[in-house]
């Protein structure tokens, strides 16, 4: 499940939702929320823009989730990703991931996550207290990681 | 849009730099990425240097070796920070 909302979201109530879907078939969820925090070294965040790409981010976030799902066989994950000016602390992104075994689960949400910093269309534009803004560059950390889950050996999920 | 153009959208920092969120592009044969973003730093220098930028062709990343024909929706964009 995929949604791209300008709308705050209720974490737990998404969890209780795949725990319903999920139930019996899953062992473990593991949960991931990702919330507006200071960036410069500084100066606090007044607010967080997310630009987005209407269509090819749902699309992109989906293809992200199908290759989690299949590559460490999870319950359909769930990811609800914000957009639109956010305050300091707000939820920014979520991501649940329900499978028969923690191990699996716990790789598919930080694929999913590690994922989404490289791969979905939303660009951050952070306003700092006295004003200034800037576009956030995009780290070279995320983008390795995700060249290391590119890199793994596909198809064994336990690696 | 017939087979004539190509629908560009511009995001974040590159829509600032051109002023556009999106325009029509005349091209009349199939284009590499890298041969249209040739054409893009001519139009508007000021996205200099053009190779750190990314795109996407009809809503799917590609690399600057990718085709553009006639009729594709083309974004350009600095890498995604997502999540």
């Amino acid at each position: 499940m995929v949604i791209v909302q300008q709308a705050d979201f209720d974490a737990a109530e998404l969890t209780r939702q795949l725990r319903e879907r999920a139930a019996g078939k899953s062992g473990a969820m593991v949960t991931f929320t990702g919330y507006v925090r200071d960036y410069a070294p500084d100066q606090p965040t007044q607010t967080l823009f997310l630009e987005h790409y209407p269509g090819m981010c749902e699309r992109e976030i989906q293809a992200i989730c199908d290759t989690a799902q299949t590559r460490w066989e999870t319950h359909e994950p769930v990811v609800v990703h914000r957009h639109g000016e956010l305050h300091s602390a707000e939820q920014i992104v979520f991501v649940a991931v329900a499978s028969a075994h923690r191990g699996n689960a716990f790789k598919a949400c930080e694929y999913i996550i590690d994922a989404l910093k490289t791969r979905a269309p939303f660009w951050k534009r952070e306003t700092l207290a006295d004003g200034k803004q800037f576009w956030v560059q995009q780290y070279d950390a995320d983008a390795q990681k995700t060249n290391l889950w590119n890199s793994a050996i596909p198809g064994n999920p336990s690696s | 849009m017939s087979g004539t153009a190509i629908k560009v959208l511009y995001f974040a920092q590159v829509a600032e730099l051109t002023g556009l969120r999106q325009e029509t592009w005349p091209i009349d044969t199939p284009l590499s990425g890298s041969e249209w973003l040739a054409q893009l730093a001519a139009r508007y220098p000021q996205l200099e240097p053009v190779q750190r930028l990314k795109l996407a062709v009809n809503q799917y990343h590609v690399g600057l070796d990718a085709a553009i024909q006639p009729g594709d929706e083309v974004a350009v964009f600095e890498p995604v920070t997502g999540g």
